[in-house]
């Protein structure tokens, strides 16, 4: 398990569930904060200094609503809301007044440790100019690619290839998309180019699996090393 | 038949018979007053008639003189007499009685509408054998022949419809002689004796009283037919309006009591709704309670799998998760159920990020799916997809096509959900998977838009028709396309298509 190392909030009233997410997020290195009720947020000071906040709709005391509403005055966290009654109008109303992201229970363990990783990581990804994935590089303003620090000479068509992927790192991307946007419509802008393309840019980066094929939609740059 | 049309046909109903039992009355008592006026004259004069007759039996007959002069009878009959009209009076012993009844006739006759006056009565003498004394006399007819023998001294006939020929026979005096009857034959008299006047005129208030039935039938009309829409209105707003009518007649009342009905209805459907409502969050209540543990399960589950290693208890927990997951499913699918079943589906629309649901669809599965060995991989657009759509009924719609792919498949298998906008502003969600798919025929049962839940549930038990039932109705509820098919890598491809939401502002 990847260390998030990561101060949570955890508002829920079943103590068993709480229990259990507690458990499961402390995994992953993260410091969890938990109240079993809803609880007045008149100050920024009430607020624990958490970088992410897990929030239960229907809470003895105040609801999860409402603190979300007192939660937004003082305080720009991120909320994951949690909820049990798959109401669109409760969702509706949490995202109106500013959760991030909801989950519907139940839910895996795995599910929601992999939507607190989402929600604690979105920001360093950003769209910077040099993306970072395990040893290799790209650096989409110089053009520049380099495997374990070695430079690595690419043409045009396939490091724009590599920059449309390094876009969103573990993200699967169409050949639909890739060879609508990447590829020369006019002279080569078929799929079966692309894959040529793909196999030519995999023999470049060397042996660290980086462009993965998705099966049913196309490829992706692997983030992890694949399983 | 409407109301007018069975006020006419009642009101000539009833006037038919009535005129004709008018008519027949004036008939009867014309013919009476006739058969009275031939008694009188014949009967006064019976004497003078018999002495005449008895001179001379065989020029008797014919017509009966007003006036006589002497005992003879007039002679010759036959044809009208051109000597002038009768005049009142006589000299026989006439004067008052029942010959008072004629006068009238003569004063009236130059003024009448009617034509020329009736003929003179007329006198044929018979023998006891009924044999006529003189040539030219008609048959005596068999009624008044049997009553004249039964001993009557006035026979009269009595016919059904009586006509203005009036017949009556006189038995003379004596029991000898040839001329022992005497039958007078007349007319009667249009100015006498009648019940109705002799102009139409008596057809006017009749006709005025019809004409009447018809105009007062009109307001009613009027006001049925205001009722009638009256009702159609308040029906239309699920009887929230009353009707409005007012007024103290039948219709007034129909109304009222039309509004009290509508009251019976409305409070029925606001009981109903009332108790839907509270089944509604029943089962908003029981999912609630339901989760919690459930995802405590799942919780348990993940931890014993963790723990499990590899064999048979490996097999066990993964199953169990499996089922604990489906279950999920499940009760997800009957809260949809229960909202699409009802009378009235209210989306609850509203701008909807279609790769953030996509994303959250994939995460809810992909726990299960690792655990059944299948890949579960997704793509979404750069730019988000905004559309407008009930969140909760199409993310489920989405899950159910997405963990029918990841159920259905086999170890090893893929599962791909590619979310993608589409030239013209529109959106596309394609869940593609390499599993075993679905035969063609029953493909084409599972498009189509009248397939039954219960089918769906008979046909697949294990929830693969419900899941995919539930998918197509949300679909169409919002207006979108979802289409059925084999994949190009042997599976099922399932495509959900429709607008994106205008940009607002």
């Amino acid at each position: 398990m990847q260390r998030m190392d990561k101060r949570i909030l955890l508002v829920e009233d079943d103590r068993e569930l709480a229990g259990q997410v507690k458990g499961r997020l402390e995994e992953i290195r993260c410091d969890v904060t938990w109240w079993p009720e809803g609880r007045r947020l008149a100050l920024a000071s009430d607020l624990p200094d958490v970088e992410l906040v897990i929030l239960d709709l229907m809470l003895p005391g105040r609801s999860g609503l409402d603190m979300l509403r007192d939660l937004r005055a003082v305080s720009d966290v991120p909320v994951l809301v949690l909820s049990a009654r798959g109401e669109t109008s409760a969702k509706v109303r949490a995202f109106q007044l500013g959760a991030d992201d909801y989950m519907t229970k139940p839910f895996w363990p795995e599910e929601l440790v992999e939507r607190v990783r989402a929600r604690l990581r979105r920001p360093v990804l950003g769209r910077s100019d040099v993306v970072t994935v395990r040893g290799l590089s790209v650096d989409r303003r110089r053009r520049e690619v380099t495997v374990d620090g070695q430079a690595v000479e690419l043409t045009r068509v396939e490091f724009d290839l590599l920059s449309a992927l390094a876009e969103r790192p573990g993200e699967a991307v169409t050949r639909a998309w890739l060879s609508q946007n990447v590829l020369d419509p006019d002279r080569d802008g078929t799929e079966r180019t692309l894959d040529v393309h793909v196999s030519r840019l995999r023999k470049k980066l060397g042996a660290g699996t980086y462009v993965e094929t998705v099966w049913g939609i196309g490829y992706r740059l692997a983030d992890e090393v694949p399983a | 038949m409407t109301l007018r049309q069975r006020l006419a046909v009642a009101t000539i109903a009833a006037t038919i018979p009535v005129a004709v039992l008018l008519l027949w009355f004036d008939a009867a008592t014309h013919y009476e007053a006739g058969e009275r006026f031939l008694v009188s004259v014949g009967g006064s004069r019976l004497a003078e008639l018999q002495a005449a007759c008895e001179a001379d039996p065989a020029a008797f007959g014919g017509e009966l003189e007003p006036h006589h002069h002497g005992p003879g009878p007039p002679r010759d009959g036959r044809g009208p007499r051109d000597g002038g009209p009768p005049e009142r009076g006589g000299d026989g012993p006439r004067g008052d009685g029942p010959g008072g009844e004629r006068p009238p006739r003569r004063e009236r006759r130059p003024g009448g509408p009617d034509g020329p006056p009736p003929p003179p009565p007329r006198v044929w003498a018979y023998d006891a054998s009924f044999a006529p004394t003189g040539a030219g006399a008609p048959p005596v007819p068999e009624g008044l022949r049997e009553e004249a023998l039964a001993g009557a001294a006035v026979a009269t006939d009595a016919p059904l419809w009586p006509g203005e020929d009036v017949l009556v026979l006189l038995r003379g005096a004596g029991d000898a002689g040839r001329c022992r009857f005497f039958l007078l034959s007349g007319h009667t008299d249009p100015h006498h004796g009648g019940v109705l006047p002799s102009s139409l005129v008596w057809l006017l208030p009749t006709a005025a009283v019809f004409l009447a039935m018809l105009a007062a039938a009109s307001p009613v009309v009027r006001r049925i037919r205001r009722l009638r829409d009256a009702v159609g209105a308040s029906a239309r707003s699920a009887y929230a309006t009353p009707t409005g009518l007012a007024g103290k007649d039948e219709v007034g009342e129909l109304a009222a009591a039309f509004d009290r009905a509508g009251e019976e209805v409305r409070a029925r459907l606001a009981d109903n709704a009332r108790r839907e409502q509270a089944l509604r969050e029943f089962l908003a209540h029981t999912m609630h309670d339901v989760m919690i543990p459930l995802t405590v399960l799942k919780g348990h589950l993940a931890t014993l799998r963790d723990a499990a290693g590899e064999g048979d208890g490996k097999k066990a927990v993964v199953s169990a998760m499996d089922e604990a997951h489906y279950i999920a499913s499940l009760l997800r699918d009957l809260a949809a159920a229960a909202r699409l079943d009802a009378a009235v589906v209210e989306l609850e629309r509203g701008p909807v990020d279609l790769g953030g649901l996509v994303t959250r669809v994939v995460a809810r599965h992909r726990p299960i799916a690792r655990q059944l060995e299948v890949e579960l991989e997704s793509a979404i657009p750069r730019e988000a997809l905004v559309i407008d759509a009930d969140e909760t009924l199409l993310e489920q719609a989405v899950s159910n096509i997405v963990y029918n792919a990841v159920r259905y498949n086999k170890p090893g298998g893929h599962v791909a959900v590619i979310c993608e906008a589409e030239e013209g502003a529109r959106f596309r969600v394609t869940v593609l998977d390499d599993g075993p798919g679905i035969p063609e025929e029953e493909l084409a049962r599972l498009a189509d838009r009248g397939y039954r839940r219960d089918e769906a549930r008979t046909r697949a038990p294990d929830g693969q028709g419900l899941g995919l039932h539930i998918a197509q109705r949300a679909a169409a509820l919002h207006g979108f396309a979802l289409q059925l098919g084999a994949s190009e890598y042997g599976g099922l491809e399932v495509r959900i298509a429709g607008p994106v939401a205008r940009a607002e502002g």
